[in-house]
């Protein structure tokens, strides 16, 4: 069996304080392999996006256990590890299409020639090659989209989370960002999980998963 | 570089666009700050300077007395020659005296030089607003313009003078009369000080009116160009018979220069709530950028950005504002002062006060002298000051949880 990126058990997860308390997540299991794609599907307000919160470390689980690799989600390991791209794609306004890619690989110091050159290869990749100077501003949706996920995967990470990141784009450029998301992680052999009401979208990964009253089916 | 210091970069002067309007304003104003201090302490320093100059000009860089009288005033001169770093010296008589002129008194300090050796040490002659220093001998008199006014006396004018040492003989019964003296000279040394009470006379003249005979009260000594006067300060005292000592220029006037730094120190303190108060603005800038940026940083935090990180952003805008701001404030700063004569002459010939200008403030140009250290000191308050502006922005940012400041709206 191939290694595994992505584990989690018996993840459970309550917002609210006291009588008002809700249960989002009840008992999550999950594992994922390098190179497998996972899509996580379910209603608004099911808690895919705490889930995905939860497992890219960024919260912390009520109960159950996470693991990435071998070891608990660490803050100091995220930048390596996972990449992550959001429905609000969430580049820099001050940074143009290059210096955001290059954000998340100045976390780990400060790029070098080679780094420079892999996050001109992907916004090649994502079909951005003319506007890596362009700031966000100057940029449509569907392109500050490539852009985050050029972003997602600069650091070569093992693992990548997307949530919702068609949730703001139209049905033909939503595609194009999906098959850019699916088809680089299975050139790059990144783990994928993907949260996407998109049925269609969905259908694109190896396996697919609904989040129906806090449980994964 | 450090993607924090990047990004603090890019976040103030983010390329391609407008430069931020309230970065705009938080470095206008600490520029504001830095540049009136700047001209402030270089024009205070430049009043302090000029009268270092006048005092240095009128007495030397190295007094040097005995307790008593310095009673071989020839050997002790032979000596102080001798030593390194001197190129002049001449002795003294110093002393209050009362002066009567048509029946108009005044009290200035009379200070009898030796004609001869004085241009060694003193610039006498660049004061004399009226007559001549080459005329002065053992009956005449060289007046400052102001004691001049009170005895209502000018040139060729006859002044009677009254030393301590007759008033001692009158408790003796004995019959004292005055020296009577001619004015053959009016000065101005511009230094309030020196102007409202001071009189020249010959060395020998000022002996016999304080019963000195060959007796001086001290010598003026003048250092080679360049010459720290405490460094150059061993050597004299070296050469010099026990009972007799050598100050630096700066022991006699120590009081005035004490009040002078404290003026400076003061108005320097005041101006720099200038820089405070822009700190603020930095500061509340700053924490709207927090809020406005919210989603922002907590992108940061998911891509990996440690708290520490995050603080450390807003702390190196606050610190790049407070650079900049003071780059420019000295650039103004200077500037300003590089054309200072020319403003307070268009200010005077507009509120038609040139002669007023000249006549109360006696220059024609503004001094201006900005020593290194208020250089080195305003430079690092205001950034200083404007970096610890950002701290409390700095620690709001690194608060934020990631995972709610990406759910803000």
């Amino acid at each position: 069996m191939s290694e595994l990126i992505l584990e989690a058990g018996a993840v459970a997860k309550t917002f609210g304080i006291g009588p008002a308390r809700i249960p989002v997540l009840r008992a999550v299991d999950l594992a994922l392999a390098a190179g497998e794609s996972l899509a996580i599907r379910g209603e608004s307000g099911s808690g895919k996006s705490t889930l995905l919160h939860l497992l890219a470390g960024l919260d912390v689980p009520d109960a159950g256990w996470i693991r990435w690799g071998a070891s608990a989600p660490d803050p100091a390991r995220r930048s390596r590890y996972l990449g992550l791209v959001f429905q609000s794609f969430h580049l820099v306004p001050e940074l143009d299409a290059l210096g955001n890619v290059l954000l998340a690989a100045r976390m780990l110091g400060a790029p070098d020639v080679a780094t420079r050159q892999r996050a001109e290869a992907l916004l090649g990749q994502v079909g951005l090659a003319g506007r890596a100077r362009h700031l966000p501003a100057q940029l449509s949706g569907g392109e500050r989209q490539r852009v985050a996920v050029a972003r997602a995967l600069i650091n070569r990470p093992r693992l990548l989370l997307a949530d919702e990141p068609t949730g703001n784009l139209d049905e033909h450029t939503g595609e194009a960002v999906i098959d850019l998301l699916v088809g680089l992680c299975a050139a790059t052999g990144t783990a994928l999980v993907l949260v996407t009401h998109n049925a269609a979208h969905a259908a694109r990964c190896r396996s697919t998963r609904t989040l129906h009253e806090g449980v994964l089916h | 570089m450090p993607w924090y210091l990047y990004l603090a970069l890019r976040q103030l002067f983010p390329a391609g666009r407008r430069f931020p309007f309230f970065t705009a304003i938080s470095v206008l104003g600490v520029a504001l700050g830095v540049g009136v201090l700047i001209i402030v302490t270089s024009v205070m320093g430049g009043f302090g300077h000029e009268i270092r100059r006048m005092i240095v000009r009128t007495e030397g860089e190295i007094q040097v007395k005995a307790k008593g009288l310095i009673e071989d005033p020839a050997a002790v001169l032979a000596a102080i020659r001798g030593a390194p770093g001197v190129v002049g010296a001449s002795p003294f008589v110093e002393g209050p005296v009362a002066a009567l002129a048509a029946n108009r008194p005044a009290f200035p300090l009379l200070r009898g030089i030796d004609p001869v050796s004085v241009g060694s040490v003193a610039e006498l002659g660049r004061y004399v607003r009226a007559g001549s220093l080459d005329e002065l001998d053992d009956d005449s008199v060289i007046l400052s313009w102001q004691v001049a006014e009170q005895l209502g006396a000018g040139l060729g004018s006859s002044v009677e003078l009254y030393s301590p040492l007759l008033f001692e003989r009158l408790k003796q019964d004995e019959v004292i009369l005055p020296r009577r003296f001619r004015v053959v000279g009016l000065f101005e040394i511009g230094h309030q000080h020196l102007d409202s009470s001071l009189a020249f006379t010959t060395l020998r003249a000022a002996q016999e009116l304080y019963g000195l005979g060959r007796s001086v009260h001290g010598i003026n000594v003048r250092l080679a160009p360049g010459r720290d006067e405490v460094a150059a300060l061993p050597a004299v005292n070296r050469v010099l018979p026990p009972g007799i000592e050598a100050l630096p220029w700066t022991r006699k006037w120590e009081s005035f220069l004490w009040v002078l730094n404290l003026e400076k120190t003061i108005t320097a303190f005041l101006l720099l709530f200038i820089v405070v108060i822009a700190a603020f603005s930095v500061m509340s800038s700053l924490l709207i950028s927090v809020v406005r940026k919210t989603r922002e940083i907590g992108l940061l935090g998911a891509l990996g950005a440690s708290r520490r990180g995050v603080a450390l952003c807003f702390c190196a805008q606050a610190f790049l504002i407070g650079v900049t701001g003071t780059l420019l404030g000295l650039a103004g700063g200077f500037t300003v002062l590089a054309w200072r004569n020319e403003l307070v002459r268009l200010i005077a010939r507009g509120l038609g006060r040139e002669e007023t200008l000249r006549q109360f403030y006696h220059f024609t140009d503004l001094p201006a002298h900005t020593l290194p250290a208020d250089l080195i000191l305003t430079v690092v308050a205001a950034v200083v000051i404007s970096t610890l502006a950002g701290l409390l922005p700095a620690w709001r940012a690194s608060r934020l949880k990631p995972v709610e400041a990406l759910r803000s709206e």
